[in-house]
């Protein structure tokens, strides 16, 4: 394994973007939906690149935790601690239901399985407007209050999302390096192997699904908080879609590879679309290059140059082993 | 093994790359300057609306500039048409450039979220879009709308309409399900209950919606006499195409409530919008000195006539500059006490800022489409058929500034 792929120096890069995106970014705004999008696309890594399940659906965890934060704290007054626990665990239930009725079936049934979900559930928040409020969403989600005020400026906010995903990336990293991990990662690359040896295929796949949408949801909940409104918009296929790109540019063989994804994805897209409308045909581009060239994503371009620059020793070592 | 040095460099490398964008803002960052963010989609789905808008603001900026002799500066911020961008723009622009003045939102559900979140960030709004909600029961002391909201459009459209075809007993409308949409339908239902007439289908569709042929479909079985178009911009356009290819203009009078303007009729061209009404809250035809030196400044600087987003923007723009000019200065209190109550020259003829929920009363007009032999310029797509003003009384709109 790689160096810069081992886990202690994930999380080690993990603290440094959270340590350096106040020191180049003005926005905590942006900071923070940098760090939001990344914990989102880290748990939609679990999924593509640890499980091989390319889901459509993340975006229904996603609209689910915004409409959980909306709802409760709006409505209900509901302690902000309490209601990221209900976010998380309602994330959870669903994607453990979602995902258990998704993985009867492989392939592309599976991915439309998981479309099909999306769009059924984007219908329901669409039809029950009275409770998600419809087009417009739920507006005035308040920031959490901890003791000192609501956290009104963006970088106090900040510090409390980079907390929560400094944690959650954590436990992530945990669980892939875990004997659950592992046995994903089985799973991914001989799924009737891991059978054949006696692993509980579905259930380790739905679990999957489970910490996936549970970590999703939270992150719904804390860019509600953020943004200050749960639109329709939160639990769109188009947020699925945008989840999964991010992910598929960072790269799928490492956590670490998501949070570059979803930083590229947001930067860019805030300094693009302020240079051209048709920001979204560079997206497109970037994308089909990375299909041709990096199908390991960025970090696939970072780990070549690390090998290059940094491990060659390495490489010729493991070249000659091989030989 | 590596060394601190190359992990170093690695990390400045990394750091750099990060810090790009920042750097260039500082870079760009203005002086002295009265800052106008304008919060429009400059990309996405209502793209084209986002250029004008941007385009009506840079006149009212150079205008202001040349008046005033202070430089007045436009920042485009790209909503993409999503309230949950739209409010981290304006967040933004408050925090990190000091922008207090902000024209903009095309979109009800985006303004609606950028209204409020200037009101919580000691800014001022002002916008175009529809939904009552904005100077009604969502009102709040920092958001202002220059536009005519539902309840003025659907009587200014309709009414004039229901006189002139006595025989029009059965209407089908085809609305978008959001605040504007609803808010048309009910002043719709309101009005020809009012006439003794019927309603006889409606036809909700998602914002999200760009097929419309199975509404057009329910609409055909009903067999009504008009149908009422509510929704606006792309899917407008969308419903109308596929409402002229299956032949509805023949069978029926097809109304559009809340016309995009100009670049509507451009858009769809003049042989698919003949006998079509229009209502529309800007013409460049008005008769106004304020309109004539508009259309002036916009035939001179961009070679074409103003529609109505660049219209809307433009006077968006200029109304929250002389607004901060009056006093003095872009704090929120002060803009606002500008602004409420002012009576000014205004694109439609004389306009004036309703103080009780900042609404500002102007015109509506209703436009007949041409036939294109009839048309005497390029952009003369439409006649004038009536103009006027209907506002419901303060007490009805649900808003309570204090």
């Amino acid at each position: 394994m790689l160096l810069i792929n081992r886990p202690l120096v994930q999380f080690g890069l993990a603290l440094l973007t959270v340590l350096a995106l106040p020191l180049f970014l003005r926005s905590g705004i942006l900071a923070s939906e940098v760090l939001i999008y990344a914990l989102i696309a880290a748990a939609c890594n679990l999924l593509l690149g640890y499980t091989g399940l390319l889901s459509f659906g993340q975006g229904i965890f996603f609209g689910l935790g915004s409409y959980v934060a909306g709802i409760f704290l709006t409505r209900y007054g509901v302690p902000v601690w309490m209601v990221l626990i209900m976010a998380t665990l309602l994330g959870a239930a669903v994607a453990t239901l979602v995902g258990w009725l998704s993985i009867r079936r492989q392939g592309v049934y599976f991915v439309m399985l998981t479309l099909a979900f999306s769009q059924l559930f984007y219908f329901l928040a669409y039809t029950f407007s009275d409770l998600t409020g419809g087009d417009n969403g739920l507006m005035d989600v308040p920031r959490p209050d901890l003791g000192a005020g609501p956290m009104n400026n963006a970088w106090s906010f900040y510090i409390f999302v980079a907390v929560s995903f400094l944690v959650l990336f954590a436990l992530m990293l945990q669980a892939t390096q875990s004997t659950f991990g592992r046995t994903l990662i089985a799973v991914r690359d001989n799924e009737e192997r891991a059978a054949a040896i006696g692993f509980p295929v579905k259930a380790f796949k739905t679990a999957a699904f489970a910490i996936s949408g549970a970590v999703t949801a939270y992150g719904g909940a804390l860019k509600a908080m953020l943004i200050g409104v749960a639109p329709l918009a939160n639990i769109e296929h188009h947020t699925s879609e945008m989840i999964l790109i991010m992910t598929i540019i960072g790269g799928s063989t490492s956590l670490f590879a998501s949070v570059i994804g979803a930083a590229a994805y947001m930067i860019l897209a805030d300094v693009l679309s302020q240079i051209w409308p048709r920001w979204l045909l560079l997206l497109g581009l970037a994308l089909v290059c990375v299909a041709l060239f990096l199908q390991k994503g960025l970090w696939g371009l970072i780990e070549k140059l690390w090998v290059m620059f940094f491990q060659k020793d390495q490489s010729l070592e493991k070249k000659e082993a091989e030989h | 093994m590596i060394g601190r040095r190359k992990l170093l460099l690695s990390t400045a490398g990394a750091g750099l790359f990060l810090a790009s964008p920042g750097l260039l803002r500082h870079a760009s960052a203005a002086g002295d300057v009265l800052k106008v963010g304008i919060p429009v989609p400059i990309s996405g789905g209502n793209a084209a609306n986002g250029k004008y808008a941007s385009m009506g603001a840079i006149i009212a900026a150079e205008e202001a500039t040349a008046k005033y002799g202070r430089e007045v500066k436009t920042f485009d911020l790209d909503t993409e048409g999503k309230p949950a961008t739209a409010v981290r723009k304006v967040q933004d622009a408050i925090q990190q450039e000091g922008i207090q003045l902000f024209a903009g939102g095309i979109l009800s559900s985006e303004s609606l979220a950028m209204g409020k979140e200037a009101d919580k960030g000691g800014a001022n709004f002002i916008t175009t879009a529809g939904a009552d909600e904005i100077t009604g029961t969502e009102c709040n002391a920092a958001t202002f709308r220059w536009s005519v909201p539902t309840f003025g459009a659907i009587n200014q459209s309709i009414r004039p309409i229901i006189d002139a075809l006595p025989n029009a007993k059965r209407w089908y409308t085809i609305t978008p399900q959001y605040v504007f949409g609803e808010g048309l339908l009910q002043a719709t239902k309101d009005v020809l209950e009012e006439k003794g007439l019927e309603l006889v289908g409606n036809s909700y569709h998602s914002l999200t919606e760009k097929e419309f042929s199975g509404y057009l479909t329910n609409a055909i079985a009903t067999k009504p006499d008009v149908l009422l178009i509510l929704n606006f911009g792309a899917q407008c356009a969308d419903t109308l195409r596929q409402a002229v290819s299956f032949g509805l203009k023949e069978r029926m009078t097809i109304v559009v409530a809340w016309a995009s303007g100009l670049e509507q009729f451009e858009a769809l061209g003049a042989d698919l919008c003949e006998g079509i009404y229009f209502g529309a809250q800007y013409w460049h035809t008005i008769d106004s000195p304020a309109n004539a030196e508009l259309v002036k400044l916009t035939r001179a600087k961009y070679n074409e006539n103003p529609n109505y987003s660049l219209a809307g923007s433009y006077i968006c723009t200029k109304l929250m500059i002389d607004a901060a000019m009056k006093a003095g200065s872009t704090d929120q209190k002060a803009v606002q006490a500008a602004l409420k109550g002012m009576t000014y020259a205004g694109l439609t003829g004389e306009e004036h800022v309703r103080p009780e929920d900042n609404q500002v009363i102007k015109n509506y007009y209703l436009l007949k489409a041409r036939a294109k032999s009839a048309m005497a310029n390029k952009d003369d797509f439409a006649e004038v058929i009536s103009s006027g003003q209907s506002f419901l009384e303060v007490a009805k709109t649900g808003c309570k500034l204090s």
